[in-house]
């Protein structure tokens, strides 16, 4: 089979996925979460306007038909107008896509530079100090609930100390620069202990190897075959992992958001949750389940390219 | 190695433009006036036909405005004419108002108009916003307000309910344009309360050439007669800017003002509005928008839902920290009662006065002040607020006395004795932090006799929701003035068992007589014999335990002038001044 | 006989192995003394008293309180102590929901095969791909909120992993010579996968027993953020989640304290899984 066909097969096999998540979503939230007349009409809603307005949203039709409006919106990337703010939903996430990523791209690669930095650093030294010392440091950075980092964050460094902006956000660059970078530090902080864990074990993986010993026979200094060939094959899984974290920072960080009045996609999914604005909820679900999807296929299919020694099944 | 190196002149690069950026962003023009303000919660659009929340309701009434308002500096409030030209005058029967309105004033320039030149404000544009309102299509929560009030509108309303477009041309006998400038409302019944109606958002002229234009857009293209305009709305950023309408009509400050706010007059007779830009930060969490405050980036600080109140507001002052810093405080009293609602359709309260009386008593609303309020709150006894008619100062609930005792007593008779055989009761609250200790706090109460408590949190649609279906058994809610007058609390007892409000579900015939004959009554002495009435009904019939009415502290910097605050005022900045001078002395300080 | 996949002296072997470095056995330390602290909570031996006020409303920690008091005036120590039985209650049903989810459906789908397979492997997939957050919301929706449903929706939303990692071990070890011999000796598919494949992957589901357990302890504090946490009882995320409005005023000690306490468990299971990782398999390292 060539990669043609795989691709074709990975995608095919993305269909019952997409069903599975849209019948999962449609349960979760059609079904179970009911009726939201009362979340659109207020305290003063009259009876009358209560059916209208279930005939308005399509509520009176079928579940079938229901679930086919589930379905098709998540399609042609019609979710309709969200139930709080009446806003129309794509236009609201092109917005928030935007705030999130012009903070969890630098964010992320600043990170991920840091963490396989890092993690060279400890593989270097192995079972050296500063290699055990960088193993607990990313154990407790990791064991630190990101509520108590924002909080103090926030309050010791852009408070007291008048370092970075409390809180806002302006579009454009470079205006949002100032806005961006204690967030971005605070989410390099909680992202980068797990993945040094991770890049440092891929790393003495491979330090294993046959390879190795025949480079060091050869009389190779340990750092040429730290660089030059170690990371160039540990940064397969290492970019595996990177791919696989894509569809997590259009989410952004939904706290993170919040707190510092970023207007990204994590805000618009808290204030949706805090609204019961189902439509949003079930639209950032529905797009960030695709997008894991999507880049879970491309994440095959890359290392199927990269790697020849995985197996096309 | 080479890694470090690349990643730490990555860092350079980055914090290199952020201190570019740092320079290029502070200097402003210096003379110009800025009021920095911020709002706690989303802003959902800017039609005054949809906002129902008080956040969103304050940003449209900067750009959209109404026939009648309130007088900026004169308590109790006092209507006065905004867009209309006078008061109305009103029919011998109480139902016919006929209002004239004020001529040359323009709507905001706007591409929905001909040329982009804003058109003149006519009559008709009020019959237009009424009917709206009253629009099947346009779902307005606020339609039940008007419902089975203006002759021809329900009837108008059902017709379009069933038929693809609503014909706006089709005339209503309710509401008529007479002239270019003349409006008649006829009422089916005499409704004192109209004029403070009218005086709410949702009655606000909208021009009907901008929804046309817009469409579903209307709602992020502001188009008012306000003293501000905004661009258009983009509600993908936190951060809104107005600016000063250049075609605004000539009002003025006033020239009057109540005997507390005499020092607020310095600027009487100028023309309003007094800044020349409005920016409104969102920030829906409590500490970013407090620490803002602090470094003086935001001017105005409405701390009234905020806990940090109770750490900054020490008595009626303000802590000497913030005091050196030139900050001031506003404090006056809420319209608004605090409520710990019963459920009275649900079959443990119903009929049971004796159960609900105890669960009055046993709630200690005195420390329940000092804990949420550091002691300034007026204790609430019944449901009238403090400033309206009916409420009586010297007036004690006897089941509002914290008396352990006579709990145990009533529990007792009620057949519980000790609480025994009681259910644990759930006590539904809005899922924020602050609530959700006020309700720990009643549940702390409730042991001390026995009763069990659950705090249950929710969000808030999901509370609304939950008392709608009438699932909750006590739940936790504030009910604020929409419009001076108390019929707007009595109201939520008044045959409550069939509609929401806040839930209630109390049916008393008595209440419910008096209160009929009650609400068709201009005001006099009669009515507010009634009213007292009415609210010691609400008082000894315990269908809801009543907490406090909480003051309203706002915050704001030294070089803030004329700022107050008052809960059926919108629209307030136009009134507001900035002293640069001081602004430049007070900045200097922190 | 057949005999057992991992001989005795191997557990022996990875418990000596453990208690040779320090830094694990201060880690088993503060894990039992947790788990003692919330045992005795639970009985109300300790802490039975967390509800009482001791003193004014928010003290500053002192010789009188320790720690503090929060808003009511009630012990801030007593709260972490009963947080403590909340926060090990949640960690540990979580995790043996968790675990007992990925395991039996990871069991199926490696051993069975096929259509099983397929179907349980479509599951998983759709699970994965819903953000966990949006999950967590759906199931607290459905479920009420209180305590069993954050044990439900965080068991519900951490087994995907040990699922996967399961079905792949169990597909390994299926044709392996001593399964082989044990269907030539006629056992059942029941004795074949409990009593002779799922010995074999019990390292892994010890690992990930640790790591759900401590996520588990921090995810409840987002939980408690958005309102879904635990109710009527003193939890670490309502004590962090109160700091929202308290920090600002110069409150700290709640959010300080509480972030401590949970600090010190998470650190613990952390590196516990990682020395219970570098003795059992070393294979396994980093994921």
């Amino acid at each position: 089979m060539n990669m043609y066909h795989y691709a074709i097969r990975r995608l095919l096999y993305a269909i019952p996925v997409l069903i599975g998540v849209t019948l999962v979503i449609f349960l979760l939230f059609n079904v179970v979460a009911g009726d939201p007349t009362l979340i659109l009409l207020g305290k003063h809603a009259t009876l009358q306007q209560m059916v209208e307005l279930r005939h308005e949203l399509g509520l009176d039709k079928s579940m079938l038909m229901q679930y086919c409006d589930t379905l098709k919106s998540a399609f042609t990337l019609n979710f309709g107008r969200s139930w709080a703010t009446k806003q129309q939903i794509m236009q609201m996430i092109k917005g928030g896509a935007y705030a999130s990523l012009t903070l969890s791209i630098p964010a992320f690669v600043l990170a991920s530079l840091a963490a396989i930095a890092m993690a060279l650093l400890a593989a270097f030294f192995r079972g050296k100090l500063l290699d055990r010392s960088l193993v607990v440091v990313s154990v407790i950075m990791m064991s630190i609930s990101v509520l108590a980092y924002i909080l103090f964050g926030q309050w010791v460094f852009a408070y007291k100390l008048g370092w970075f902006e409390i809180a806002g956000y302006e579009y454009g660059f470079p205006n949002f620069l100032p806005y961006i970078i204690l967030p971005a530090i605070i989410w390099i902080v909680l992202s980068i202990g797990p993945d040094v864990r991770f890049y440092r074990t891929v790393v003495l993986d491979e330090v294993h190897q046959d390879y190795v010993r025949t480079a060091r026979a050869k009389g190779l200094s340990n750092r040429i075959i730290l660089f030059k060939h170690v990371l160039k094959n540990a940064m397969i899984p290492i970019i595996t992992n990177l791919v696989i974290q894509v569809p997590s920072l259009i989410l952004g960080a939904l706290l993170i958001e919040n707190f510092f009045g970023i207007p990204g996609l994590g805000n618009i999914t808290l204030q949706a949750i805090n609204n019961s604005d189902f439509p949003v909820i079930k639209a950032m679900t529905i797009l960030s389940s695709m997008l894991y999807i999507i880049f879970n296929i491309i994440t095959d299919v890359l290392y199927t390219l990269v790697d020849p020694r995985v197996k096309l099944k | 190695m080479k890694n470090l190196i690349k990643l730490g002149v990555f860092v350079l690069i980055v914090l290199g433009m952020w201190f570019y950026t740092k320079r290029v962003h502070t200097p402003q023009n210096q003379n110009e006036k800025v009021l920095v303000t911020v709002g706690a919660a989303q802003i959902k659009g800017f039609d005054p036909a949809q906002t129902d929340d008080v956040y969103s309701a304050c940003e449209v009434a900067k750009i959209y405005e109404g026939l009648l308002g309130y007088h900026y500096l004169k308590r109790p409030y006092e209507l006065v004419p905004n867009l209309a030209a006078a008061l109305p005058t009103v029919s011998e029967d109480g139902c016919v108002y006929t209002f004239s309105i004020k001529e040359g004033i323009k709507f905001h320039d706007n591409t929905c108009f001909p040329a982009g030149q804003g058109r003149e404000l006519v009559a008709e544009d009020f019959v237009y916003t009424i009917k709206r309102v009253a629009d099947p299509k346009v779902q307005s929560p606020w339609f039940s307000m008007l419902a089975e009030k203006i002759q021809g509108l329900d009837a108008w309303r059902n017709k379009y309910a069933v038929v693809a477009q609503t014909d706006y041309t089709e005339a209503v006998a309710g509401l008529k344009a007479v002239d270019r400038y003349t409006l008649q409302f006829t009422l089916i019944r005499p409704w004192p309360q109209f004029p403070y109606i009218l005086a709410m958002g949702f009655c606000y002229a909208v021009p009907h050439e901008a929804v046309q234009h817009y469409g579903a857009e209307f709602l992020n293209h502001p188009v008012g007669t306000g003293p501000f305009t905004l661009q258009a709305f983009n509600p993908q950023l936190n951060k809104l800017i107005y600016y000063k309408n250049p075609t605004f009509r000539d009002k003025r400050f006033p020239s009057e003002a109540a005997e507390a706010y005499q020092h607020l007059l310095a600027d009487a007779g100028k023309k309003l509005p007094l800044v020349d830009k409005i920016i409104t930060h969102i920030l829906p969490e409590e500490q970013p928008r407090w620490l803002k405050f602090q470094q003086g980036t935001i001017d105005v600080a409405d701390i009234a839902s905020d806990s940090i109140a109770v750490e900054v507001v020490q008595g009626d002052r303000i802590a000497p920290r913030l005091q050196e810093k030139g900050i001031q405080l506003f404090l006056e009293p809420e319209q608004s009662t605090g409520l710990f609602v019963i459920n009275n359709g649900h079959v443990l309260f119903k009929n049971n006065a004796k159960l609900r009386q105890a669960l009055s008593l046993a709630f200690d609303e005195q420390r329940y002040n000092e804990l949420f309020h550091k002691g300034t709150a007026v204790l609430a006894q019944s449901i009238i607020p403090p400033g309206l008619e009916g409420y009586q100062k010297d007036y004690t609930n006897p089941y509002k006395i914290h008396d352990l005792a006579k709990a145990r007593k009533l529990l007792t008779a009620a057949g519980y004795p000790g609480g025994k055989g009681l259910p644990v009761i759930t006590l539904d609250v809005h899922a924020t932090t602050q609530h959700r200790q006020q309700g720990e706090f009643f549940k702390k109460c409730m042991e001390r006799i026995g009763v069990k408590i659950k705090v249950v949190p929710n969000t808030f649609p999901e509370l609304l929701k939950r008392i709608d279906q009438k699932m909750t058994m006590l739940h936790a809610l504030s009910w604020s003035a929409d419009y001076p007058d108390a019929e707007g609390f009595l109201c939520l007892l008044y045959h409550s068992d069939q509609s929401m409000g806040i839930g209630a579900y109390f049916n008393d015939p008595a209440y419910n007589a008096l209160y009929e004959k009650a609400i068709v009554m201009q005001p006099s002495s009669e009515r507010t014999k009634l009213y007292e009435q009415l609210n010691s009904m609400a008082a000894e019939h315990v269908p809801a335990i009543y907490s406090v009415h909480r003051p309203h502290p706002v915050l704001y910097h030294g070089w803030i002038k004329n700022y107050l605050w008052a809960d059926c005022l919108y629209g307030t900045e136009q009134y507001i001044n900035i002293d640069l001078e001081q602004k430049k002395a007070l900045q200097a300080k922190f | 006989m057949i005999a057992p996949p991992f001989p005795r002296s191997l557990w022996a072997e990875t418990l000596r192995q453990m208690l040779q470095k320090k830094l694990t056995v201060v880690a088993m330390a503060v894990v039992f003394l947790y788990t003692m602290v919330a045992l005795l909570a639970h009985w109300g031996l300790i802490a039975g008293d967390w509800n009482v006020e001791v003193g004014g409303s928010y003290a500053a920690p002192s010789i009188q309180h320790w720690l503090g008091t929060d808003i009511f005036g009630r012990s801030v120590l007593a709260k972490i102590i009963k947080g403590t039985e909340v926060a090990m209650s949640v960690g540990f049903v979580v995790a043996l929901i968790a675990v007992t989810m990925g395991v039996a459906l990871g069991a199926l789908a490696g051993y069975f095969g096929g259509i099983v397979d397929e179907c349980i492997v479509w599951f998983y997939t759709t699970v994965a791909s819903i953000p966990n957050i949006m999950l967590l919301l759906a199931l607290t929706f459905i479920l009420g909120k209180g305590i069993l449903s954050v044990y439900i929706a965080l068991g519900m939303t951490n087994w995907v992993e040990l699922c996967r990692l399961i079905r792949g071990e169990v597909k390994r070890h299926k044709d392996q010579e001593y399964v082989q011999a044990a269907t030539a000796l006629g056992a059942s598919h029941l004795r074949k996968l409990c009593r002779h494949i799922l010995p074999n992957v019990l390292h892994i589901v010890i690992i990930c027993f640790a790591l759900i357990f401590q996520f588990a302890i921090k995810s409840e504090v987002i939980l408690s953020y958005l309102g879904l946490g635990v109710q009527n009882s003193p939890s670490w995320g309502v004590m962090i989640d109160d700091a929202r409005v308290e920090l600002a005023r110069g409150i700290w000690w709640q959010l300080v304290f509480a972030t401590l306490a949970m600090f010190l468990i998470v650190l613990a299971f952390n590196i516990l899984s990682d020395a219970l990782r570098d003795a059992l398999d070393p294979k396994l390292k980093g994921k």
